[in-house]
């Protein structure tokens, strides 16, 4: 039944979206409606999304966490080892040393550049206005042969190695279906800066009556990319505060014989 | 959602007929279509290719422009190290950029058409703007502009912009002369405008004041035999009302007429004016000063480096800070410190300095573009060093061999020719390419069965044979003999290998030359194929008030030869002044068809002619006439040996016509590489399609299609080699299979590659590198429409039915492209405290049949591949399968290991047993790493690091294990079969039923 829905959505939407002009914000509303509504959307306490990156073959288990609030964390399974990637705790952002298998904080300004993030869950659209953001429809656009509707996202300007940079990013709306299939945004720092990161999103699916993208394939436009497929999606996790808190480590006793002398 | 579903029910009730008429609209779209298709750019970028324009960012040092000649706009973030391209949707030629000094991060413009007028300039197509920093353009007018060559924002007033048009080189244009626009770029007025002929080569305001501007105006025209620099409408104007009136400042300058002029002001000082003058004597040619606002001029210097070749090098530069530094583009570039009086060379560096800029804050750091791309210098341009990652080079023609992996050969716009791999361990690096040849280089073949490499430089000066193995050159062009006339060569001068007989050769002068000992000896096998009007023979008197016979503008001269694929005796030839000759006996007879094309321009430049692999009788022709200011596209085929030849051309295809290619399997799939871009029809040409898959709007001269490996590989003149890999697919997409659910394309049998390297990435860190192209198998399919909604999942199986692999499939409208290693997954591993890195070694399935299950919704569609081994490494059956047994028993053994270790921690962390939980601590030390870490602390390797690392070893040799495999896997066995008896007697002590523990299979897939 649910993909006879789908059926009748997208021709119902492709049916109507012709009889008039459309707005970003009549896009953004649409898309909130046909994945649940706003107001299921505003009142998202978190997710739990376990995945798996296919790597070359190797598919790399991820439990990845995003909390109201900003708190994340990305858990890699490798070997029966779980490595925590990507922590915030709202303050402190960290993740663990693959080497050392400690955790180690990230540098201050990426730090910096996560908190302005903390008020963008579930969606940076979600209230736009009120945080200041700036959203415009550019026009449609065709791309990977599907018409999509393309809006541009100002966010706050983030702080790139000691230089304020604006944060822009690009959403393709299907104007069938009015869901983002790709976001584009510049790549801000290390290797690739400069050159357009890409998201392409599908698989869309329902969760308890909202609608998420349970495949994206992320990269460096043109170059190709890997794959995040998601196999469950947790709605409003319980969640251990201490888990997004990083672990001080321990003073290490002094040895014996120092103290001797 | 329970409403709308009801909503939706009615609708679909009511509108039953929108589902029918979609299924009739079923025309194929074959832009939409490309899918995962993509170019995959190889560079190079050792040589990188003419700059244009350089432009600083006005307040971030971090920040530099440059724009390419045929290469498009590339940015740098960390001041000028590497460079990424920002403008691959529009037109490649780039005459100008400019950054709104007030909103420096946002607002950008770019004029379109490089203005250093050489006879193989591209063209543009007007203005462009970006308010958010170069991610999206808007063109804004000038669309038949051709060339701007300056734009200046008003620093006080960003409404306020003035452009510089310097126009059409080939014809009269009235989009000329100097434009102003008050609202931002939506209007423009022309505010200096002289006649059709003449165009703004310069153009500078008044820092301080923005209505003092000054304008160059000059008066040019290249033909394709000829280039007049010079004039008397030549000039230089000031205004001082933003532009309302003009006059002439040409107190102190030169009697009679003028030529290119370059003016600068002096950013310190805006009374110091600089000009660069081209008159009519020698004496008076060079650079002039003025200490009042141009009011008055005084000649300075008239060096070489000064006056060398204006209408290429008429760029002065004035240091920001001191007005009596200056430097001046040339041949080597050239900087004066002492206000102009006398200049030494910049530092080695490729030759030919076009533009120069100055960091924001340190004169002492230096940008430089020229033939050869951007340099830095950190010494006021005595050091210069080369940025490595600007792959803008210009070909002009490629060919391939048939090597595994092939190699690609091609001469370029001032660099040379070379030859370098499709693919490279570690991606295709700089030090992977190989000169072949000097000067400007054209054509390059490779001898079809010898190791023999033929180029040559412009004009056919040399016609190198080059033996590679014994590094011996050899200069073969063919030499007038007694009675014959002079023989006339274009700057781009044709040559072909047969394809019938190795040690053949054609070159085409006037005459049609063939060599059947590999240019040793020399046959004329036609009489003069051009029209040999002399008036367009009279290069001696070429450049106006510069003389330049460089031989670039030689004419009347052959410029395409096509030899029939099925027949040796059939030969076509295409001559630069519009004759399409062919014989169908080796030469004794030719006739020439020219008259039998309809509506084609009289003399119009006949760029490619393909001579059909189907048919005997078929051929293509692509005629260029943009030296006669004609830009239209003219592609023509003829059935009947040129009887009748009927247009291919549509309305879909922008920029004029360089090459065409014919695909070997479907006679109707066809490849145009045309001024901006390239164009792919699947009906023979009734429809074209822009490919614009990672494919930026780029010139592209030459087209070659590899036969074994179907990639097309197209020399672009401005991003060097691109190739879109396997173009097979497009050979089968025709309106049936765009009725299917799901289309599988044809999947040739993969031989699964053995071959690998050492890819020693040091001193590759700011390089371009080029791209590989996947070696996996690939799997392939078609899509009428995108998957968004909905489970979709794609699965591959072995002749038995085992699942191998679970891949990600592809989701797009059109060509999905899912690449599979032929690997297992990796062994699950048993946990220790670090991790095992033999354990990431995923093992090769065996050759065979494999199956593709894709899901999508309720559908399930399937279809048949075959895998075969490398027949290079000389294994036989035997060996195959004992490698593959030896792998997999090490795989298996690592996995039962691995849940052992999974079983042992289960009952450690469950039991109150402390002799129990003790017995299997000691158990464990030596089963896995229970310390230490993933670098150097690492600890003592245990059974888990030795099986996994001849597991490792074994499975990631191409080879069949060696006895000493044999022998270590003994050993290991052994271990670990005693581990299995020691553990299953602690087992037996531990109370299972509690535990609940995981059975193999769930362990293995949890």
């Amino acid at each position: 039944m649910k993909n006879f829905k789908l059926f009748l959505l997208t021709l119902l939407i492709s049916f109507s979206y012709t009889l008039k002009a459309q707005t970003a914000d009549e896009i953004l509303n649409n898309y909130f409606e046909n994945t649940g509504g706003k107001a299921s959307w505003t009142n998202l306490t978190g997710l739990k999304m376990f995945a798996k990156v296919n790597q070359s073959g190797m598919d790399i288990p991820l439990e990845i966490t995003q909390l109201k609030d900003g708190r994340q964390m990305t858990v890699v399974k490798f070997q029966g080892q779980e490595i925590k990637q990507g922590v915030f705790d709202g303050e402190t952002l960290w993740g663990v040393n693959f080497m050392t298998q400690k955790a180690e904080k990230n540098d201050k300004e990426a730090t910096d550049n996560m908190k302005l993030e903390k008020n963008d869950f579930p969606s940076p659209f979600i209230n736009y206005k009120q945080k200041n953001y700036t959203v415009e429809l550019m026009g449609k656009e065709t791309v990977d042969g599907t018409e999509t509707f393309k809006i541009k996202l100002v966010k706050e300007p983030v702080t790139i190695d000691g230089k304020k940079e604006e944060s822009v990013s690009y959403y393709y709306f299907d104007t069938d279906n009015f869901v983002p299939i790709v976001v584009e945004s510049e790549v801000k720092s290390g290797q690739f800066k400069g050159l357009t990161s890409e998201v392409k999103m599908s698989d869309y699916q329902e969760v308890d009556g909202l609608y998420f993208p349970f495949s994206m394939t992320q990269g460096i436009k043109g170059k190709g990319g890997g794959t995040i497929t998601i196999d469950k999606i947790e709605l409003n996790p319980k969640v251990d505060a201490s888990e997004f808190k990083f672990p001080e480590e321990k003073e290490v006793a002094k040895p014996a014989e120092q103290e001797k002398k | 959602m329970k409403k709308l579903d009801q909503i939706l029910i009615g609708i679909f009730f009511i509108f039953p007929f929108l589902i029918n008429a979609q299924d009739q609209n079923k025309q194929i779209e074959l832009k939409n279509m490309f899918g995962d298709l993509k170019a995959r750019h190889i560079g190079p970028a050792l040589m990188s290719g003419r700059i244009n324009d350089l432009e600083a960012h006005p307040v971030n040092p971090r920040i530099i422009y440059a724009g390419a000649a045929g290469g498009g706009v590339w940015k740098s973030n960390d001041a000028g190290t590497t460079f990424n391209p920002i403008f691959d949707k529009n037109c490649q030629s780039i005459g100008a950029i400019e950054i709104d000094p007030n909103h420096p991060d946002q607002v950008l413009y770019v004029g379109t058409g490089e203005t250093w007028t050489r006879n193989s300039v591209s063209i543009g197509n007007g203005l462009y703007k970006s308010t958010d920093g170069g991610v999206n353009w808007n063109k804004i007018g000038f669309e038949k502009s051709e060339r701007i060559a300056s734009i200046i924002v008003n620093p006080k007033n960003s409404d306020e912009i003035y452009v510089g048009v310097l126009g059409a080189l080939w014809s009269d244009c009235e989009e000329r002369g100097v434009f102003k626009s008050s609202d931002g770029g939506k209007t423009w007025s022309k505010i200096l405008y002289v006649n059709p002929k003449t165009g703004c080569a310069d153009l500078a305001m008044d820092p301080k004041n923005p209505n003092v501007l000054y304008a160059s105006m000059w008066e040019f025209r290249r033909t394709g035999w000829s280039f007049e620099s010079g004039g008397k409408n030549s000039a230089l104007y000031k205004s001082v009302d933003g532009g309302k009136t003009w006059n002439k400042i040409h107190n102190g300058f030169p009697e009679g007429i003028l030529g290119r002029l370059g003016i600068a002001i002096a950013p310190s000082n805006p009374n110091i004016l600089y000009t660069v003058i081209e008159a009519e004597e020698d004496t008076k040619k060079g650079l002039y000063r003025s200490d009042d606002a141009g009011e008055h001029w005084k000649q300075l210097n008239n060096d070489f480096g000064i006056t060398v070749r204006p209408f290429y090098f008429s760029r002065i530069v004035v240091d920001p800070k001191n007005p009596d530094v200056i430097v001046k583009g040339g041949l080597s570039g050239s900087i004066s410190r002492d206000g102009g009086k006398t200049f030494k060379d910049l530092g080695n560096m490729h030759s030919d300095i076009h533009d120069i800029i100055f960091d924001i804050n340190d004169s002492d750091r230096m940008y430089v573009g020229t033939d050869g791309g951007v340099y830095r210098s950190w010494n006021g341009g005595t050091t210069m060093e080369i940025v490595e990652n600007l792959p803008v080079s210009q070909f002009y023609q490629v060919s391939v061999d048939d090597k595994v992996p092939y190699n690609v050969y091609g001469g370029l716009q001032d660099n040379g020719s070379w030859y370098g791999p499709s693919s490279a361990t570690g991606g295709i690096k700089a030090r992977d390419w190989n000169s072949i040849g000097g000067g400007d280089g054209f054509r390059v073949y490779k001898h079809p069965e010898k190791n023999i490499i033929y180029s040559e430089m412009q004009g056919a000066e040399n016609i190198w044979r080059y033996d590679v193995e014994k590094k011996l050159i050899k200069t073969i062009q063919p030499l007038p003999k007694k009675g014959d006339p002079k023989l006339r060569f274009n700057w781009n001068a044709p040559i072909i290998v047969s394809k019938h007989h190795s040690d053949r050769v054609y070159v085409g002068s006037q005459f049609l030359h063939r060599s059947d000992d590999m240019g040793d000896s020399w046959k004329v096998i036609s009489p003069d194929l051009t029209t040999n009007d002399k008036s367009k023979q009279l290069q001696e008197n070429s450049g106006g008030l510069s003389k330049d016979n460089s031989g670039a503008e030689n004419h009347t001269t052959i410029f395409t030869i096509a030899e029939s694929p099925l027949d040796d005796q059939i030969i076509w030839v295409g001559t630069d002044d519009g004759n399409v000759q062919i014989t169908t006996n080796g030469g004794k007879k030719w006739n020439n068809t020219i008259q039998n094309i309809k509506d084609l321009p009289k003399n119009t430049w006949v760029y490619h002619i393909e001579a059909s692999s189907h048919d005997k009788a078929t051929a293509y022709a692509v005629f260029d006439g943009h030296t006669q200011g004609d830009m239209n596209p003219h592609v023509y085929k003829t059935t009947d040996y040129g009887k009748t030849w009927k247009s291919i051309t549509t309305g879909q295809i922008k920029g004029f016509v360089r090459n065409i290619q014919e695909d070997y399997v479907n006679p109707d799939l066809l490849f145009l590489g045309t001024e901006f871009g390239l164009y792919i029809t699947i009906d023979g040409g009734k429809n074209w399609s822009k490919f614009t898959k990672n494919m930026p709007s780029v010139a592209v001269h030459y087209i070659e299609l590899q036969k074994r490996t179907n990639d097309l590989v197209l020399a672009t003149h401005g991003r060097g080699i691109i190739i879109i890999d396997d173009i097979s697919p497009l050979r089968e997409i025709t309106p049936e299979v765009m009725t299917q659910k799901i289309h599988f394309f044809k999947t040739e049998p993969k031989i699964m590659k053995d071959q690998s390297g050492f890819s020693g990435n040091f001193g590759s860190e700011t390089q371009f590198v080029g791209e590989n192209p996947s070696s996996d198998l690939q799997i392939k399919y078609l899509l009428p429409k995108r998957h968004t909604f909905g489970k979709m999942s794609l699965d591959i199986f072995d002749q038995e039915g085992n699942k191998v692999m679970s891949l990600p499939p592809g989701k797009l409208k059109g060509i999905n492209i899912v690449n599979w290693s032929y690997r297992l997954k990796p062994p699950k591993v048993a946990k220790g405290k670090t991790f095992s890195f033999g354990g990431f070694t995923a093992p090769r399935v065996k050759a065979g049949t494999y199956k593709v299950v894709i899901k999508k919704g309720k559908d399930t569609f399937e279809h048949e591949f075959v895998l075969k081994y490398d027949s290079r490494t000389g294994l036989s059956e035997a060996d195959r399968v004992l490698k593959y047994n030896t792998t997999m028993k090490l795989y298996n053994m690592t996995q039962d290991l691995a849940y052992q270790v999974y079983q042992l921690d289960e009952i450690q962390k469950n039991t109150s047993d402390e002799k129990l939980s003790s017995d299997l601590e000691s158990l464990k030390k030596s089963l896995v790493i229970t310390t230490g870490d993933n670098y150097v602390g690492t600890a003592e390797p245990q059974l888990r690091e030795k099986m996994a690392d001849l597991y490792s070893k074994v499975a990631g040799s191409y080879d069949k294990p060696t006895q000493e495999d044999l022998d270590n896997l003994k050993v290991i066995e052994e271990r670990f079969k005693k581990a299995e008896k020691d553990f299953d007697k602690l087992k037996k002590k531990a109370n299972l039923d509690v535990l609940k523990l995981k059975t193999f299979e769930e362990f293995i897939n949890g």
